[in-house]
């Protein structure tokens, strides 16, 4: 048997305490080793709190930063996914999620789409990551790092499954809304994040891991529902809604295996097809190349007609 | 997956307690929990235990007290019911009901002399003078609201507890509150939900059948209602509303849908004109960083907690 253990920890951190939150985090990980853990996922910005606006900068760390090092210790055999603000040399500041192993940090991934509409305004207060990369892990397979609105494009699921990942680890801080009554669990944003999970584990023949915040900050309430997808798209594990805890649940590797063979989806993606027409887009986009999908009498880069030298100004 | 839409609740008499419109109906067991848990957020990123907030007899109040009493502990709130004389005798009785059902420590502080004290009563000037006498219904209404809010955040010292909120999603679109009277507070736990909703989740968690069956009232004065004075049903707005702006549907999108043209016109400019009152006051931007603009930090930062 190909059998992981994976702890889901849904827990509630408290808006700006680094220090308070970081305790939680070692004790969690503590328990962790005490069950045989393969794997520790924690929340996006599990440590920090979501809503920071201004106090982002001030619980920022950069990534020699001794209280990082203090969970790195704390992570010991297992793997774990914890996630900050991480703050590089030119004063950048990232919401990261690093993959900690062997007693250093094996990968630091910063997210890379900020959600800045609806109730978000991330893109204020950080920058964006712009590196996605599958990394081999102690599982014994590659594993996905991405980071809660990461996993609203279509893309990232795909290409860190590409690039190696059997497991896809999302780390969110998903904000509850649209409480209407016919909703799956009563919650709008429940019923979406489901169908997407589902959708791309059965896509990518990928484990999803998905971490979700409980708690409040400010106005806003984090549902928990973290869950495990298989790589048929099957339920393997799903926490409840808003509950704190740490969950255990095991996953078996073979299931990827077998999915692949039967369903060999991503054997026949078409990479070299993808990214000739992604090039042929771009430039098209960039006014570089003549729009297949433009309206007569508009200048290239534009799909609807302008008027004339509109665009030099 | 869609679930079917639950049932209204009947009353004694057989008959539904209220009109749910099937597009506004909430599961009350998430809004229970997200409620609940905000009210104990909002309550310990502060440093308090406790919650006060005024209950007048009506079902939004009535409601919050239940909400908080589910979340804290009957215990640990505090009602105040501030009749002024002309208020109506029903409405004291129906916050005693809510009072003794619930268990919570309650007091009286009847506001006729302070309003009294400033417009006069009978021919007796008060301190705004003779021109105060012959104050309109509506000023002496928002004053009487706003005394309430004074009364509030006094006992918010004395019992140490925070300010509740009890002001609906409707009412505050529509500007039908106080600018810092009844909308005054510390947090608000169903500033989120139409009436329609309100009334959803009062049915569950056991405010009484007579104060959800009864009609709104700001109780400005004797006989009046919500309804009555506004000419709409508040089913009928809450859709309205809910179309229009959670749905972000345009004006000949909901008059497609069935809404009256000069309705939807008339609820448009309501909800425009109390705009204001939605927002804290614009400052003048004229340092490096300013509150509300380029100071942005939560209410509670780690460390300001009362303590």
């Amino acid at each position: 048997m190909e059998t992981r253990r994976i702890i889901l920890a849904q827990l509630g951190p408290h808006l700006g305490a680094l220090e308070e939150n970081l305790a939680r985090h070692v004790e969690v990980l503590g328990e962790a080793r005490d069950t045989g853990a393969d794997l520790v996922v924690f929340p996006e910005l599990g440590l920090t709190g979501y809503q920071l606006q201004d106090l982002a900068g001030e619980v920022a760390m950069r990534l020699d930063d001794p209280r990082l090092a203090r969970l790195v210790a704390a992570t010991g055999d297992l793997s774990a996914v914890v996630s900050f603000v991480e703050e590089s040399a030119d004063h950048r500041l990232f919401i990261a999620a690093a993959l900690l192993e062997d007693g250093e940090i094996r990968q630091v991934h910063r997210k890379l789409h900020l959600p800045t509409y609806g109730l978000f305004d991330e893109r204020r207060f950080f920058a964006s990551g712009d590196v996605l990369r599958a990394i081999p892990s102690r599982l014994g397979v590659g594993l996905g790092i991405a980071i809660c609105e990461d996993f609203w494009h279509l893309s990232v699921a795909q290409m860190l499954a590409l690039d190696g990942a059997q497991v896809l680890v999302n780390v969110s801080s998903s904000p509850g809304r649209d409480l209407a009554a016919t909703n799956e669990g009563g919650l709008g944003t429940a019923t979406s994040w489901r169908t997407l999970m589902r959708a791309y584990a059965q896509l990518t023949t990928s484990f999803v891991v998905f971490v979700n915040r409980v708690g409040v900050d400010e106005s806003i309430s984090f549902w928990g529902g973290s869950e495990v997808i298989g790589p048929a798209g099957d339920t393997v594990f799903s926490a409840p809604l808003y509950d704190e805890g740490v969950f255990i649940c095991e996953v078996n590797l073979a299931d990827v295996r077998r999915e692949r063979i039967a369903l060999p989806l991503l054997r026949d993606e078409r990479l070299e097809l993808q990214h000739r027409e992604l090039g042929r887009i771009i430039a098209e986009r960039a006014g570089l190349a003549p729009d297949s999908m433009v309206e007569e009498g508009a200048e290239g880069g534009l799909d609807v007609t302008g008027q004339p030298g509109r665009g030099a100004t | 997956m869609n679930r079917p839409v639950p049932a209204v609740p009947l009353g004694a008499d057989g008959a539904p307690l209220f009109e749910l419109p099937v597009e506004l109906a909430i599961d009350t067991d998430v809004a229970r929990r997200v409620i609940a848990a905000f009210i104990r957020g909002q309550l310990r990123q502060a440093g308090f235990e406790r919650a006060v907030l005024g209950l007048s007899g009506g079902i939004d109040s009535a409601l919050v007290a239940y909400l908080v009493a589910e979340a804290i502990g009957a215990e640990r709130l505090r009602c105040v019911l501030m009749p002024y004389r002309t208020s109506s005798p029903a409405s004291r009785a129906d916050a005693e009901v809510v009072v003794a059902s619930l268990g919570c420590v309650s007091e009286v502080v009847e506001i006729s002399s302070m309003v009294d004290g400033f417009f006069g009563s009978g021919d007796v000037p008060g301190a705004a003078g003779p021109e105060g006498l012959a104050a309109s219904a509506l000023r002496r209404g928002n004053f009487a609201a706003r005394m309430r809010m004074a009364v509030l955040y006094d006992r918010s010292v004395t019992w140490g507890g925070l300010v509740v909120g009890t002001g609906n999603k409707t009412e505050s679109l529509i500007g039908y509150t106080t600018l810092f009277g009844d909308s005054a507070c510390a947090f608000n736990p169903i500033g989120d939900l139409y009436k329609s909703q309100v009334r959803q989740l009062a049915a569950v968690i056991g405010v009484p059948e007579r104060i959800i069956r009864k009609a709104p009232s700001a109780d400005l004065w004797p006989g009046q209602t919500d309804e009555g004075e506004a000419g709409f049903s508040y089913p009928h707005l809450d859709r309205l509303l809910f179309w229009r702006i959670d749905k972000r549907r345009s004006v000949e999108e909901v008059v497609a849908m069935g809404f009256d043209t000069a309705l939807v016109a008339r609820v448009d400019r309501m909800v425009a004109a109390a705009e204001f009152k939605r927002q804290v006051p614009p400052i003048a931007k004229l340092g490096p960083r300013t509150a509300g603009i380029d100071y942005l930090y939560p209410r509670r930062r780690p460390g300001s907690a009362r303590s």
